[in-house]
């Protein structure tokens, strides 16, 4: 059977891409800021960092202010805020992708013409701030830095102590989350410091856009980590991250925690490029729970660099420009080294090499899983991945022919296989998908009610309860069996 | 009996649980599993074997008999390698597995090789090439796989006799971890139990740092060595932020082990028979043991 790729634009996973991030929010007012997910760009080579950091919060934005460990002193020329766009560009050509192909009509010889689906993108949910307090310095707070970039007034802080820090917030008019009392004493031992982002009300009124933009950092440091355990103390149980890493060398894995690659590559049922969003979250959530809740899942890994002219089977979206992986902080790129970019003196060998590889990693994590803070390694492996689901359309038109009739059986077969799959996807017992399967009858493309997704369920599920435990009998008795014979012949 | 024979040998223990701990690598905790790499380092590790053994090998026994005996030893590292180094090329893989088994018959001194095979071939292929990683990540920190790494671990290296270079290095490693987590950082508790629950670390402490042929012959010399293997790799680790630190470290001090033995005279290890091995076959394997590449 013939089959014609098409392309279906990717569905973003908008439901889960409510951003928020990995420091914490010190709300002014009562505590009702929470974040759920977050989306943070990070790009490594030798020691040298650059991480762009997006926001999203929930509830009351007024009287907000931000706080991030960082493993440096910043200086003005280390931080910048880039374009939000950036953001949806990598999300949409990174994002799980849906596929389709068409069966060819056995009895015509004849297919449907390629056509592109349009793209079905969902812009990621805007990011509204305002308000701030004043700030005082107190003797135990040192405020190492302080100044104005774009519509951020920013302070870098180092503490002695995390109760000075916490009297400092507090006089300050911050409220700290009770949680991130614990993890704020480790970090100031760990010589971290404090990152303090405020809103210039005046420089934000010169901006056209009512939302904040990304805020990047940059800083030459061994350590490879994102400080998620503050994070935690704001958010109401899960929280997502993505991560958009581009290293010249590889993927990028986590060390402290087990990586996992989501599943790709299965066929589903056609109904579900109707809501592809809630599939990918259901399949999302199910091998989340399979994998313990503490795995870094992989999403798309990649050589994206600009000179290799793949990046992806099907590509769901416009590949990332150079002009985008530069924003993104690729400083490799574009001709611009480190100390172009930067004031930090250049010690490390550059190697020259243009390549950029692209890991998305997606983490869903609570406290009581995550312990530590993510730790990451830049890998030389090369493969590449991505979460990739098949849809494949049927034949139309007369199907009275013996070919016809032989197709409509593999048919029937081949939908059952993705009903099942579906449901070993996403922990949902196939009938719970009974009612999208009904709604998706009038629009099959297949008339033949035998292979009607629906149909197939309601046969399928009688089948099940017919199902003899055939096999666990069988295996029993076999287990027997061979401890009979051990014990006959002495050996146990 | 058959499985009588078996338990003659702790190397078939070792290789039983490595065994073990790959399956579950690949069939729990859903590792990629990455046959070609798997065959790639049995492959050449045996046909290395086969021809150091064929050109350098101890002549006075037959080759047979010196390659039945040194084959346990060859899928011992083989495993070794699977478990822990990951490449995408299949030449890296090659090297790796070739250096390992290499290492035996070239680098000797006093007739006992210098390096452990496996975390030599690791090293060489992570840092002299590049293209190739260690994913210390890969086993998560489930509490079941500490008690099974644990227990599984405890008896292999019983029946080695060598559970004091398990401990002294584990004990080390654990006790400086906590200092600096739990008193010094004033992380919660289950930050500290993440640290020293990860397979990683329970491997290289129960089935490579007490490989009997390369570390001390004397006991406290032995413990001592573990102790510095354990408070360099926990510097390194810790606030160099690198990875696989045990196993580098185990690496550079190898070579220090025919120093220490030269130093602190003790008889050199023995394979002790289990019970229903005869006096005989005790010395036929340890003089074939001390003889051999393997």
């Amino acid at each position: 059977m013939k089959m014609k790729k098409l392309i279906l634009g990717a569905v973003v996973i908008s439901s889960l891409l409510l951003m928020s991030f990995c420091g914490f929010y010190v709300s002014k007012a009562d505590g009702t800021l929470k974040n759920k997910t977050s989306q943070v760009i990070l790009v490594r080579d030798g020691n040298k960092n650059v991480i762009t950091m997006y926001n999203d919060f929930k509830g009351d934005t007024k009287d907000f202010a931000m706080v991030v460990p960082v493993p440096v002193v910043l200086k003005k020329e280390d931080v910048k805020v880039v374009d939000q766009g950036v953001f949806q560009r990598l999300n949409d050509y990174s994002a799980p992708r849906l596929v389709e192909y068409w069966d060819q009509n056995p009895c015509q010889g004849y297919y449907n013409e390629d056509k592109m689906a349009p793209m079905a993108n969902k812009s990621l949910s805007e990011v509204v701030v305002s308000g701030y307090g004043n700030v005082r310095k107190k003797e135990t707070v040192k405020i190492e830095a302080q100044y104005l970039i774009g519509e951020y007034d920013i302070l870098i802080l180092s503490a002695k102590g995390s109760s000075g820090f916490k009297t400092w917030l507090n006089e300050n008019g911050y409220k700290i989350p009770a949680n991130a009392e614990e993890v704020l004493d480790p970090y100031i031992k760990s010589n971290l410091k404090f990152f303090v982002v405020k809103v210039n009300e005046k420089e934000k009124a010169k901006l056209a856009n009512n939302f904040l933009r990304p805020i990047q950092i940059k800083f030459t440091s061994p350590k490879f980590m994102l400080p998620i355990r503050l994070g935690m103390a704001n958010a109401d149980g899960d929280q997502d991250l993505i991560v958009y890493a581009f290293t010249r060398k590889g993927r990028i894995e986590c060390t402290n925690y087990r990586n996992a690659n989501i599943a790709t590559d299965k066929n589903i049922p056609l109904f579900v490029q109707k809501n592809f969003n809630a599939f990918y979250g259901n399949l999302f959530t199910t091998q989340w729970k399979k994998e313990d809740k503490n795995v870094a899942f992989l999403e798309y890994a990649w050589d994206v660099s600009p000179q290799n002219y793949y990046h992806c089977d099907p590509c769901i979206a416009t590949a990332p420009s150079a002009q985008d992986l530069v924003q993104s902080g690729v400083w490799w790129l574009n001709g611009k080294d480190w100390s172009d970019y930067s004031d930090v003196d250049d010690e490390e060998y550059d190697n020259g090499s243009k390549n950029v590889h692209f890991t998305r990693l997606h983490f869903r994590y609570n406290r009581n899983s995550f312990a530590q803070d993510l730790m990451f390694q830049v890998t030389p492996n090369t493969e590449t991945f991505q979460a990739r689901y098949v849809i494949t359309h049927p034949a139309q038109g007369d199907m009275s022919c013996d070919a016809g009739k032989k197709y409509l059986k593999e048919l029937r077969e081949r939908r059952k296989k993705e009903l099942k799959e579906l449901a070993v996807l996403t922990g949902k017992d196939m009938n719970t998908w009974q009612e999208d399967a009904m709604a998706f009858a009038d629009e099959d493309e297949q008339k033949n009610e035998a292979t009607q997704y629906a149909t197939i369920i309601d046969s399928a599920s009688k089948e099940e309860e017919n199902h003899s435990p055939i096999g666990i009998l069988s295996l029993t008795a076999l287990m027997l069996g061979g401890a009979g014979l051990m014990r006959y012949k002495g050996m146990i | 009996m058959f499985l009588q024979k078996l338990f003659k040998d702790a190397r078939y223990f070792q290789i039983l649980f490595q065994s073990i701990f790959l399956s579950y690598g690949i069939y729990f905790l859903h590792w990629k599993a990455e046959w070609w790499l798997y065959i790639t380092y049995f492959a050449t590790s045996i046909i290395t074997q086969l021809a150091f053994e064929y050109f350098l090998g101890k002549k006075e026994f037959a080759y047979s008999s010196r390659i039945a005996f040194s084959i346990p030893s060859v899928i011992i590292s083989s495993f070794g390698l699977s478990l822990l180094l990951k490449t995408n090329d299949v030449e890296i893989a090659a090297l790796a597995a070739f250096v390992s088994i290499a290492s035996k018959f070239l680098v000797r001194i006093n007739g006992k090789h210098i390096f452990n095979p496996s975390a030599l071939g690791i090293i060489t292929a992570i840092f002299l090439t590049g293209k190739a990683w260690f994913s210390p990540g890969q086993w998560g920190s489930g509490a079941v796989i500490l008690f099974g790494v644990c227990c599984l671990g405890f008896i292999v290296v019983t029946r080695v006799q060598k559970l004091d270079t398990s401990l002294a290095f584990l004990g080390t490693f654990a006790a400086l971890l906590f200092i600096r987590q739990i008193i010094y950082l004033g992380w919660p508790l289950d930050f500290f139990v993440q640290s020293i629950s990860t397979g990683s670390l329970l491997l290289f402490s129960f089935f490579m740092i007490t490989d009997p042929k390369t570390i001390p012959n004397h006991t406290i010399a032995r413990v001592l060595w573990c102790m510095l293997i354990a408070v360099v790799a926990f510097y390194l680790a810790t606030f160099k932020f690198m990875n696989g630190a045990p196993i580098l470290v185990l690496v550079l001090a190898q070579p220090l082990v025919p120093l220490i033995d030269k130093l602190f005279k003790a008889k050199p290890f023995e394979w002790k028979p289990a019970s229903a091995m005869n006096k005989k076959e005790t010395r036929f394997i340890n003089t074939v043991y001390n003889n051999l590449s393997i």
